[in-house]
């Protein structure tokens, strides 16, 4: 026997007791190990999916930028538009290397294969109107699914008026494959009643992990026209050739001419963003330490009670040649592995529950970032253990001292 | 004889403090106790037997007085020091046994070996568990035991150290009279098989008579006729 094993029978003897404060600090370190994932993850997956936009400025109808671009981020509507005269003017600038007009709208699905309920929220699809040429040359990753159903997948004509390009998870949620027909309801602008149309869907887009795996796309003169907003644009994107502070406020200085449009760069909206999260990260932040605090508490006096317990046990340790001190590294350890075990377990529960902390993070903060928000890293599951345990031996060490100092034959005598 | 002796104390004294009252627990007593020579304390409830007991075993010191254990001066040893005293010199056995519930019976055994820093070789543990009669009982937990097994399990705590003083506090006081007798004989055995020296208390004049030398204490003092 050696002094882990005799610690862990000391544990062992209120189990109810030592699951509980292990529970707790279980909680705590869970909640720490997931705030530490969502500060390695959220700014990773709010620059991912700003990168997977493919431009690094977007020119659109004036209005609030950042909901602008979280709706963009998230595939929603822009809510306003531009007028198109705008791409023709601005794509002669010399500083641009590649320019895409694109138009967004919603129409309601028809015939929906996996819900004939009252329209919903899934019951719409978000339409993007593409010009091809220069939309491949902003996003050269994306790709057509290949296999059965899928092969021979291909971009429409640009004057294509019945033909769509489905997104890897449109499909899939539709059931869609390349050869089938898509049903859309649009009500076109200034108009009451919906027109329902049909679509081929020529295209199967494999999946590339942004928000473009759940959009439909259509030729951009065919969006246009289906929604009664003829030569409007949602947004234009912008990738420069030398993108910096510089350039980019010259640019803006140049474009911010044309009324109703303004410029903004993806660098501020991604500022924006990480700032907004920061706030609600601080507010974890507290939560978290809270919760840290609490579970030393309960630390500190589920040893205490233990140690107060076995008094008489400690006086006989004493009596048969226990010194003070390993006295002390006998409290400490069972301290440490209580912690330890809390540890082990809170690591676990962050690790398993990461996908409903991410759900509820992107659900509280809403700002449509594609990827996850929370990344549990080894490093960081390493940290939290080693956390966990230099705080169970700052909480071990007043225990440890009140055991270490009893006098035998007053911890004997109490005893009897 | 002198050159066996173990234990030594000169005008021991125990005193307490209760409020402004001073209780003297122990009041000058000489005691000499000899390798294989077995001491029996008697005395009255309250005659200070414990007192004199927990100063020979180094679990307290005296307030005047000298102290001489295995040929060092403990007396005004503090705590940390009084450790080393009893470390590997002396072994303690308890009227109440005093197991550890959650440490099996060899584990219990073998508990001091743990703080002198050694694990407890299968001979080892094997020969003491042997010498108390339980060696069939090496893995049972000190509930699944009988009062008589769990003081046989202390007794094969004090021993497992193979120390140079046995020191029992009443350790057949919660046995019935067989299991006493029986119990008794395993320290008589240690002290004629391993040469340690044993001081013990008890009420059992029975047993008492079967010990080398007998002192007898009366309020904190040795009685003339011991």
């Amino acid at each position: 026997m050696n002094y882990q094993e005799f610690a862990w029978k000391n544990l062992t003897r209120r189990p109810v007791r030592t699951l509980l404060t292990a529970g707790g600090v279980a909680l705590a370190v869970a909640v720490a190990v997931s705030l530490g994932g969502f500060n390695l993850g959220y700014k990773r997956a709010i620059a991912g999916s700003i990168e997977q936009l493919g431009f690094q400025i977007m020119v659109m109808a004036k209005g609030c930028p950042y909901e602008a671009a979280t709706m963009m981020l998230k595939g929603g509507t822009g809510l306003l538009y531009l007028p198109e005269e705008a791409h023709a003017q601005m794509k002669s600038d010399p500083d641009i290397e590649a320019i895409t007009p694109i138009f967004i709208g919603i129409a309601e699905k028809q015939g929906s294969s996996i819900s004939d309920e009252a329209p919903s929220a899934s019951s719409f699809s978000i339409v993007s109107g593409v010009d091809v040429a220069s939309f491949q040359v902003m996003k050269p990753w994306l790709t057509f699914k290949r296999g059965a159903g899928y092969d021979g997948g291909r971009w429409f004509a640009p004057s294509a008026t019945n033909e769509l390009v489905m997104g890897f998870e449109a499909a899939e949620y539709e059931q869609r494959k390349v050869g089938d027909t898509f049903y859309m309801s649009v009500t076109p602008n200034g108009k009451i009643d919906a027109e329902l149309h049909a679509f081929q869907v020529v295209g199967v887009l494999e999946r590339s992990g942004s928000q473009d795996d759940g959009t439909v796309f259509l030729p951009l003169r065919t969006a246009q026209r289906l929604f009664g907003r003829e030569e409007m644009l949602t947004i234009i994107g912008i990738k420069l050739r030398e993108f910096n502070g510089i350039r980019m406020r010259e640019f803006e200085g140049r474009w911010l001419k044309i009324p109703e449009v303004q410029v903004v760069s993806l660098e501020q909206v991604k500022g924006a963003l990480v700032s907004l999260v920061g706030t609600a990260q601080t507010m974890v932040a507290a939560v978290a330490v809270i919760a840290v605090i609490v579970a030393v508490i309960g630390v500190i006096n589920a040893i205490l009670m233990s140690v107060y317990e076995r008094i008489g046990e400690i006086g006989i340790m004493k009596a048969v040649g226990a010194s003070g001190a390993q006295v002390f590294r006998l409290v400490w350890t069972e301290t440490l592995l209580l912690c330890l075990a809390g540890a082990a377990a809170g690591c676990l529960l962050a690790a398993v529950g990461s996908g409903v902390t991410d759900a509820a993070l992107r659900h509280l903060l809403n700002i449509g970032v594609s990827q996850s928000l929370v990344r549990i890293t080894p490093g960081l599951l390493c940290g939290a253990i080693t956390g966990a345990l230099a705080l169970g031996l700052l909480a071990g060490v007043w225990p440890a001292r009140r055991a270490a100092s009893l006098r035998p034959v007053e911890a004997i005598r109490s005893n009897e | 004889m002198t050159n066996n002796l173990i234990i030594s104390g000169r005008g021991l004294c125990r005193y307490y403090r209760r409020g402004s009252e001073t209780v003297k627990a122990l009041d000058g007593v000489d005691i000499d106790v000899r390798a294989g020579e077995s001491v029996c304390v008697l005395g009255p409830s309250g005659s200070g037997k414990t007192t004199l007991i927990n100063l020979l075993s180094a679990l307290d010191a005296p307030t005047a007085g000298t102290l001489t254990i295995d040929g060092r001066r403990v007396d005004g040893l503090a705590e940390r020091e009084l450790v080393n005293i009893r470390r590997g010199t002396l072994g303690y056995v308890f009227q109440q046994f005093h197991l550890i519930p959650t440490l099996t019976v060899a584990e219990n055994v073998a508990l001091p070996l743990l703080f002198l820093g050694r694990t407890a070789d299968s001979g080892e543990l094997t020969r003491v568990l042997e010498a108390v009669g339980l060696s069939e009982r090496a893995t049972h937990l000190p509930r699944e035991l009988s009062g008589g097994q769990m003081q046989r399990v202390a007794i094969g705590r004090a021993l497992i150290a193979r120390p140079r003083v046995l020191i029992a506090d009443e350790p057949t006081g919660n046995l019935d009279r067989q299991t006493g007798d029986a119990v008794f004989e395993l320290f008589l055995n240690a002290v004629r098989r391993d040469g340690v020296a044993l001081v013990l208390t008890t009420h059992n004049l029975t047993l008492a008579a079967r010990c080398d030398r007998t002192v007898t204490l009366a309020d904190g003092r040795v009685t003339p006729d011991a």
